[in-house]
């Protein structure tokens, strides 16, 4: 049997996969002789994690729901919050990436490919992670198609983010392929998916009578702005990694991406900051019974300290401090920030899906919770989430250690396309094939 | 010609056009409804023959829809929890006290107005003598009633609306069903609906159809109307106070609820127009 590689043909026949195998073999040796220790022990790290949320999602099957806290009173919990925050960040990055694709602000081009590859990683694990939590997740594929409800926020949530998937797809392929013009359109596709895509998630929450906190049209607008935050805190840390670890793209190229990244924290944590405000003050003040015990929840309530302290204190003012200060040292005050940001938004994703819920107006299967319904995340749930993060972090360090991701064409020539494929994409031999010696 | 081709179709494109038809059909099957669920979508009582499919009979005649109702006499409930244990028992609802078709609460009014409401167990056992509400123990009490909760089988429900794959849907009487072979375990439907009215079965769960991780909610005993009878939970109350019957029926025990003074319907500001009625309440119920 004969393939064709990219216009190679290579024989597949025993003696040549056999050499192949010595090959990569030998090339696997030579890789992990060939990283520094620091380099294995993130690895080492990452795929211990990963085991740890192999086992929790194993533990899962066969559907049910003694692995996971939740009850009917607290029926979404730490995974549905899970999926959130990975979804939207993905919409974040692709929000992000837009201003200098679509917008042409020059400063944001480079992030172009590195955040195709951390959308697709990001959605990914939230479909894994969505896939865990609802239990026959093949009867949802099936049934999205096959037995449409449109009446649904859901089904148009999983509509948009299966079509999502494919134009992330469409997109990383046209940029590794240097299909200039097609990567350009996969980019703009990609940017209006991303503001319906959190648009429609937002509804899902919003659309529902039963939960005033939830409720209300402007959640999808609040999913937009703190999707771009989270967008934008990724590319922060990834940004300022490339400089200091001189990355291919590494230079005056990332620092003005860094520069870019924290006007653009400082705008959105200031929006986030007041949008809270504004939404805590309207539901003291005039939002219903059960809106006002949610908030309650969050601020003097069982939520309250993980609230303020790691979501408001955190999450929100110590980031905008550090990147709003007039200083020197942006690299580094960027990325604490970013980190910061991301912890706290995953902290919001978490309160947000729980206070809708631990404050209840009713009753629930006959559990009848006063004043507040019990939450706790079990090991199992903890377990999957941190698996879902370092499986996103270990596919997005080896791809970056393999594949080159920077914009050769430079700020002004994204799609300048690496010079129509004239320079290798790989920057090291991957199991002993290819590979440049950048 | 090769003879593993005929007439330009090989093996490979068989495979091919199979391996892209396979998941089609694997899914169909998936998602094609139950006999039972096709029996109450088209209003028939599950195991009745359809007249139209019986050759040689003449043509159908539709018979009336009848328009059930449910009432519910918080003022005759005496909290015994017969009606709670009926319906785990009639209905295979998991033993444990957290998954409850059907419950009974109990709402203590203090000197001082404030409302306390308990229901160890879902009341299945019944009530002890003090509240179990955190606080209610040492107030003096001014009133105090039971209260039944139920699916309200809204004509507007919001568990049918959010339902992503239509796997929850409304009778022709009225009465909101989930098809648990189509059903994706999301658990929107429960969050969704107002009246705490669902929850997913648990794994291990002794359901009708076998399945743990699905949506399960009181059905007004489908089954047993459908074929003349009442409500498990009716027929159990030895008080009277859940009461069953046909809004076109004149004769009806449950136009004596619903033509009541006082008569209400718990939380109509959300517009999803329940057909349980209550009378008897004094106070609030969310």
């Amino acid at each position: 049997m004969v393939i064709r590689v990219a216009g190679r043909e290579i024989a597949l026949d025993r003696p040549t996969v056999a050499a192949a195998l010595v090959a990569a073999r030998v090339g696997l040796r030579a890789e992990v002789a060939a990283q520094p220790t620091w380099l294995k022990a993130v690895f080492a790290g990452l795929t211990a994690l990963i085991a740890i949320g192999a086992v929790a999602a194993a533990l899962t099957v066969p559907p049910g729901t003694e692995v996971f806290n939740t009850t009917p009173a607290v029926e979404w919990g730490l995974l549905i919050a899970t999926y959130v925050f990975l979804v939207v960040t993905t919409s974040g990055l692709c929000l992000v990436s837009s201003l200098g694709m679509v917008f042409g602000i020059d400063r944001f081009k480079p992030v172009e490919m590195r955040h195709v590859v951390l959308a697709l990683l990001f959605l990914m694990s939230g479909f894994g992670v969505i896939a865990l939590e609802l239990h026959y997740p093949i009867r949802l594929v099936f049934g999205v198609i096959l037995s449409p409800s449109p009446g649904s926020p859901m089904w148009w949530m999983g509509t948009v983010y299966g079509l999502y998937l494919g134009v992330l797809v469409f997109e990383l392929v046209t940029n590794l392929m240097g299909f200039a013009r097609l990567a350009h359109i996969a980019c703009v596709i990609s940017a209006g998916v991303a503001c319906v895509a959190p648009t429609t998630l937002g509804l899902v929450f919003g659309s529902l009578v039963s939960r005033p906190f939830w409720q209300g049209s402007i959640a999808p607008i609040y999913l937009i702005v703190t999707a771009i935050l989270s967008g934008a805190s990724v590319l922060g840390i990834v940004f300022v990694l490339v400089n200091r670890l001189r990355l291919p793209g590494h230079g005056a190229e990332a620092t003005d991406v860094i520069v870019g990244i924290r006007r653009l924290l400082v705008i959105l944590l200031g929006l986030v900051i007041a949008y809270m405000a504004i939404r805590s003050l309207a539901a003291i003040t005039i939002g219903s019974a059960a809106d006002r015990a949610a908030v309650e929840a969050l601020a003097i309530g069982p939520l309250g300290p993980v609230s303020w302290i790691v979501r408001i204190g955190l999450g929100l003012l110590a980031p905008l401090a550090l990147v709003a200060w007039p200083g020197r040292r942006v690299a580094g005050r960027v990325f604490v920030a970013s980190w910061l940001i991301m912890i706290g938004l995953f902290v919001d994703r978490l309160t947000f899906v729980t206070a809708g819920q631990i404050a209840p107006s009713t009753a629930a299967s006959g559990i009848v919770s006063a004043p507040y319904a019990s939450y706790v995340p079990s090991l199992d749930e903890i377990g999957i989430v941190v698996g879902a993060v370092a499986a996103v972090a270990l596919v997005y360090v080896l791809v970056e250690r393999f594949i080159d991701l920077s914009s050769p064409g430079g700020p002004g020539d994204v799609h300048g396309l690496r010079a129509s494929l004239q320079r290798t994409l790989l920057r090291r031999p991957v199991l002993g094939l290819g590979g440049s010696a950048r | 010609m090769d003879a593993r081709q005929v007439a330009g179709f090989s093996r490979r494109h068989l495979l091919k056009v199979a391996c892209a038809l396979a998941p089609g059909l694997v899914g169909l099957k998936l998602l094609a409804p139950a006999p039972d669920v096709v029996a109450a979508r088209s209003g028939r009582a599950p195991g009745a023959t359809d007249p139209a499919a019986s050759p040689g009979s003449g043509p159908a005649t539709p018979a009336a829809v009848p328009a059930w109702a449910f009432g519910v006499d918080a003022s005759a409930c005496i909290g015994c929890g017969h009606c709670v244990a009926a319906c785990k028992l009639e209905n295979h609802v998991p033993p444990e006290p957290e998954y409850n078709r059907t419950w009974v609460e109990r709402h203590v009014i203090a000197e001082d107005g404030t409302i306390f409401i308990d229901s160890p167990d879902a009341g299945i056992h019944g009530f002890p003598p003090v509240s179990t509400a955190p606080g209610a123990a040492a107030v003096a009490v001014k009133d105090s009633s039971f209260v039944s909760r139920l699916c309200m089988q809204c004509e507007n429900p919001p568990c049918v609306a959010v339902c992503p794959v239509g796997a929850t849907y409304r009778t022709p009487e009225g009465i909101v069903l989930v098809d648990q072979e189509r059903c994706v375990g999301c658990g929107y439907c429960v969050v969704a609906c107002p009246y705490g009215a669902r929850y997913l079965t648990p794994d291990g769960a002794t359901t009708p159809t076998g399945n743990a991780g699905v949506a399960d909610k009181c059905t007004w005993c489908y089954h047993r109307i459908s074929q003349g009878r009442v409500p498990a939970c009716v027929e159990v109350c030895p008080v009277e106070a859940r009461v069953f019957g046909d809004l076109n029926d004149a004769g009806s025990p449950i136009q004596k609820i619903v033509n009541a003074p006082g008569v209400g319907l718990l939380r109509p500001e959300l517009g999803t127009s329940p057909r349980v009625y209550y009378i008897g309440l004094e106070t609030e119920v969310g």
